[in-house]
């Protein structure tokens, strides 16, 4: 009972500093807010204080229609059970944001991830230079919605033709010729 | 001494899946290393997105291939979650013999498994001989022995009976005789004592930086971090068992933790046979119409459980239609398994990086999804 009201107390004290534009319970010891791009930073910090120490996820979602990317940050309590979402929107032209690999060194590769996966860049993860799972990729970044990757594997692997026709007689007729040995 | 260049892998070097890390090494030990993920990424996000909320059941378990089970669960977690459908209470139970099961069958193959990099060769036999009777029991319950899609969302797809019951009792008797002699085997023999005891060495502040979670978190800080207990799904609240924990993680007590971590989910199995309901349902529909025409209300959701490497969970987008909008896959190997190698295998030995890899509990499945 006491970490709802601990809860309860950390939730009014980030409404009052911070502008907080969504604020729901998704599920049971789940609390998740939407807040604008340039809080996040800091409320990732002052979490961390309270006892969110780790970083689950940082994940991406592309709204398309909106033209905007989401990214999402889950951070998990230990001692409370209690999970934290932290989401924001960025543009979807030029995307960038901030790192956040200074406050959780972990959220390093996610970001790689969401780089490579989104074409996100995260301004202070310098660790680009080298695709990580795609290699030799030449098309948009794939977990956008608009890459179509029937499209794509129709263009990368074309249909072969295949010259040999088989007529449909052609292996009673190798039988015949003796060549294979008939098996009845 | 000249610096060289050399390739852990991509064949399975003490881990499920293709995977290879590039190591600089200057004589033995090695001084740089770049984890080298992608050769097994199949894309199962981009497809989840194109597939109908039934299909993605047959998906899935794919995911993570050592241990499917946990895929089915969370997936089905965050679908009841936005639905805000009610699991029948017999589901609960049953739920949690299978995850049980599947958790015992995945610490058998890396506790034989853990021979493989030690060069103790009867492990891996033993390993895969006993967790094979895991496998039975699944296929009388399933009808399959890897990949089951049996726990569906709303429940699960079918009632246990009472002669799989008797078979699972069995079982569990026969294991709890049976584990000692892994001891006997591999925990107290001293060649794999003296690769693992004081080596492979995981520190609490490095669990912090990295975000490890799992039995690496459990020995390193001491406390009893495990979701099963701090955030209860199913009816993990109900039963009692203990979690093993330690200040100090190096591979021995790591390996150990997963031998005692067996005893504790023979325990729990035990007192779900007991206390299950006899009688009940065991699903209920997520939506109106057949199957394909299912839909899930409009949301967002982070649902985890407790797998034998850690946290592992699905981030969940709906927009109400009949495929999921965004699924997010939480891989509990994913920090070890990147900044991990890349920041702390150096140090080690070259012929201690393959036991760096199993002890830290690396699932490249999980990472390439």
């Amino acid at each position: 009972m006491n970490s709802t009201n601990d809860t309860k107390e950390l939730i009014s004290i980030l409404e009052q500093s911070f502008d907080i534009k969504d604020f729901t319970t998704p599920k049971k010891n789940e609390i998740s807010i939407v807040v604008d791009q340039n809080n996040v930073p800091t409320i990732l910090t002052y979490l961390k204080d309270k006892g969110w120490k780790q970083l689950s996820l940082v994940t991406c979602i592309d709204w398309i229609e909106e033209n905007k990317f989401e990214l999402a940050y889950v951070l998990f309590n230990w001692t409370n059970g209690i999970t934290f979402l932290v989401k924001t929107k960025i543009d979807r032209k030029n995307p960038e944001y901030i790192s956040i690999i200074d406050i959780f060194p972990g959220a390093r590769y996610y970001e790689r991830d969401i780089h490579e996966f989104f074409g996100v860049k995260f301004e202070g993860n310098s660790d680009f230079e080298k695709p990580l799972f795609l290699e030799l990729w030449d098309d948009k970044p794939p977990m956008r919605k608009d890459f179509d990757p029937l499209e794509y594997s129709k263009r990368k692997f074309p249909d072969r033709k295949y010259d040999v026709e088989l007529s449909k007689n052609a292996v009673k007729e190798v039988i015949k010729e003796g060549e294979i040995n008939e098996r009845t | 001494m000249k610096e060289l260049k050399l390739y852990l892998g991509p064949n399975h070097p003490g881990m499920h899946g293709n995977f290879s890390v590039h190591m600089y090494v200057d004589g033995d030990t090695i001084v740089r290393a770049r984890p080298m993920p992608g050769m097994l990424h199949r894309g199962f996000e981009k497809l989840m997105e194109r597939r109908l909320w039934m299909n993605n059941l047959a998906l899935i378990p794919r995911i993570c291939v050592p241990e499917p089970d946990i895929n089915e669960m969370v997936y089905a977690m965050a679908i009841e979650e936005l639905t805000g459908i009610e699991v029948p209470e017999k589901a609960h139970w049953i739920r949690m013999i299978i995850l049980e099961l599947a958790r015992i069958a995945n610490h058998l193959m890396s506790l034989g498994g853990i021979g493989g990099p030690v060069g103790l060769y009867t492990g891996p036999n033993w390993g895969l001989a006993d967790r094979d009777l895991i496998l039975d029991i699944f296929q009388e319950i399933t009808g399959a022995r890897i990949y089951h899609m049996y726990i569906v969302p709303g429940g699960v797809r079918k009632d246990l009976s009472e002669e799989t019951i008797e078979k699972i009792k069995s079982f569990l008797d026969y294991l709890e005789n049976r584990l000692p002699e892994y001891e006997d085997l591999i925990l107290k023999n001293s060649l794999f004592q003296r690769r693992t005891k004081d080596k492979l060495l995981l520190p609490a502040e490095v669990v912090w930086e990295l975000g490890v979670t799992g039995i690496g978190m459990r020995s390193a800080v001491g406390e009893a971090y495990d979701i099963r207990k701090v955030d209860p799904y199913a009816r993990y609240d109900q039963v009692e068992f203990y979690v093993p924990t330690a200040n100090y993680s190096d591979g021995y007590t790591r390996v150990y933790f997963k031998y005692l971590e067996t005893f504790q989910s023979i325990k729990i199995i035990r007192q779900v046979l007991e206390k299950m309901p006899k009688k009940g349902k065991v699903w209920n529909k997520i939506s109106s119409g057949s199957a394909l025409r299912w839909r899930v209300p409009k949301g967002q959701v982070y649902t985890h459980i407790e797998c034998t490497r850690g946290e592992y969970g699905y981030y969940m987008v709906s927009e109400g239609e009949d495929k999921p909008y965004r699924v997010a896959v939480r891989g509990a190997s994913y920090p070890q398994g990147l900044l991990g190698v890349e920041k702390y295998l150096p140090g080690t030995r070259i012929e201690d990086a393959a036991l760096w890899m199993e002890t830290m509990g690396v699932c490249p499945p999980e990472i390439d999804r």
